[in-house]
């Protein structure tokens, strides 16, 4: 039975709740909910408008990457009309033939799949010291999807290319603001009659949604992102490398590092073309408390055209590496998921890092090569943790 | 309307918590409980849908003329994310104007200034929102 002191007690906790009522309500009508994205789901939001969403370390614990949580990267307005039934694809340029096709004309080509790690060229362009102008991506703007659709080179062969043909470009349908040079590229036309290089239509066994570039892309497997152009309208086949910001000033790499503020003459620069070799940690997350005992390090390693032979853990600040055990799931161009078993020696604060190496003998580096643009980070990757 | 958005602030509230309820675990302070998180929850339902989609520039004497010329074509958190030293704004905003932003040459210069003093290297880092949803999506 309830004593007189009791119901007070009842009495003071509810007043005191009803107290907080006013500040519950006042925090709820300022609260910013979260920003509803069609299609996309608790991903970092970069950008609304334009789109650019990053997948939350966390994410990486996959080896497909589900649609909702791949990161999303435009340098314009998606297309604001997209209709199946009247999307053409032109084929052009330095070719006998040139070709119209239909979707459905698209569709009746053999179709290949490739499972490709999907990289920005900019993914931690926040983490370069000085920091440089670009959306400011931490370590998310990858993921790994399976990709399906023609070969580019059937299509190209359908057309007839040219011996004069020597790069291939691509334009989508995005929306230019402003006086905005269009976002075209090209690539060379050995990369663009390589078995892997697709003109996908399919994510994850389902058509592209709209943000990957429904109803089709370029799938540049192996490649910075900028060169799987998406919402694909047109492809041209040209007797040189294209002209236009999108392949220089942008997308370009000194030849030899520089300091920040140096000036860099274009003839000294080089494209940006294959990813380069990379680990994230995907768990523990930076800045955990976590309990004493047997701790799971893990996430993801890849290395753009090249295989990636191994994965090392340190918790001594760098002094020794241990291998990590690799996730059976592999293919040529996709990531391969890692884990470490570690047990601390004590308590304390400890840095975990992760390191990746490949078949062509790089490995990723103490410190990333700082350069003006900000592509193609990939120090070593680190997390502080607490362990109590 | 979850009430997921009320265990999970978002970045603009960093360090809001909600207040501790009080102790001794009662009918009528749980019933009371449901009640204020239900209104709660009514009281962010009813905010109209779309309200924040895009973030706002900083106040300051720039702040109209930065809006009119930079998000014409992007939203403000491609800027506010930013930490650039003058010599890097300026680049930007001459770029920029070259690509179709309409600023006042008389301006160009106050434009730098409010951008180079807001989002400097030494301001602390952006912390960006995320997007709705519970992470649980598997294809």
């Amino acid at each position: 039975m309830n004593s007189r002191r009791d119901f007070l007690k009842h009495i003071s906790s509810a007043a005191l709740l009803a107290g907080t009522a006013p500040s519950i309500l006042t925090w709820a009508l300022q609260q910013q909910p979260a920003v509803e994205v069609p299609g996309e789901d608790g991903m970092v939001l970069r950008s609304f408008r334009f789109v650019d969403l990053e997948s939350p370390v966390e994410y990486f614990n996959t080896w497909l990457t589900p649609v909702p949580h791949f990161f999303v990267r435009n340098h314009m307005h998606e297309p604001s009309e997209l209709d199946a039934h009247d999307w053409r694809l032109s084929i052009g340029g330095e070719v006998d033939k040139p070709l119209t096709l239909s979707l459905a004309e698209l569709s009746k080509i053999e179709t290949h799949s490739v499972v490709n790690t999907l990289e920005c060229a900019g993914n931690g362009r926040s983490l370069h010291r000085p920091q440089v102008p670009g959306i400011q991506w931490g370590k998310g703007a990858v993921g790994t999807a399976r990709f399906s659709g023609p070969r580019l080179r059937d299509v190209l062969q359908r057309a007839g290319v040219k011996p004069t043909g020597k790069h291939v470009m691509f334009r989508g349908l995005d929306e230019v603001p402003g006086k905005v040079p269009p976002f075209i590229r090209s690539i060379p036309i050995e990369k663009a009659l390589d078995s892997d290089t697709l003109i996908a239509t399919h994510m994850n066994g389902s058509p592209l949604t709209k943000h990957h570039g429904f109803p089709a892309r370029g799938l540049v497997p192996g490649w910075i992102g900028a060169a799987s152009c998406k919402w694909l309208t047109e492809i041209k086949v040209l007797d040189a490398e294209f002209v236009g910001n999108f392949m220089s000033p942008g997308y370009r790499l000194p030849n030899q590092p520089v300091k920040p503020g140096d000036a860099v003459k274009p003839e000294d620069t080089h494209p940006v073309t294959a990813l380069t070799v990379k680990s994230v940690i995907a768990g523990p997350s930076d800045g955990a408390t976590l309990k004493p005992g047997k701790i799971v390090v893990h996430g993801a390693a890849w290395a753009g055209e090249a295989d990636l032979v191994k994965v090392e853990i340190s918790a001594d600040g760098g002094a020794t590496w241990s291998p990590a055990r690799l996730g059976h799931e592999q293919s040529h161009y996709a990531w391969r998921l890692w884990s470490y078993e570690w047990k601390p020696g004590k308590d304390g604060d400890y840095t975990i890092q992760s390191r990746a190496t490949d078949s062509q003998g790089r490995t990723q580096p103490e410190a990333a090569v700082w350069n003006p643009s900000g592509y193609l980070y990939n120090a070593a990757d680190r997390v502080n943790i607490h362990v109590a | 309307m979850s009430l997921n958005v009320l265990r999970k602030p978002s970045s603009s509230f960093e360090g809001t918590r909600l207040p501790a309820p009080p102790r001794g675990p009662v009918k009528l302070t749980t019933a009371l409980a449901v009640a204020v998180l239900a209104l709660a929850a009514w009281a962010q339902a009813q905010k109209p849908a779309g309200v924040n989609v895009t973030a706002d520039l900083p106040a300051g004497a720039m702040q109209a003329k930065a809006t009119t010329a930079c998000t014409e074509c992007h939203e403000a958190r491609i800027i506010l994310q930013q930490r650039l030293s003058k010599a890097a704004w300026t680049k930007e905003v001459d770029k920029m104007t070259k690509w179709g932003a309409v600023v006042d040459p008389a301006d160009r210069d106050a434009l730098i200034d409010y951008l180079s003093t807001n989002f400097s290297p030494d301001k602390p880092a952006y912390d960006p929102q995320r997007t709705a949803g519970a992470g649980k999506s598997s294809k």
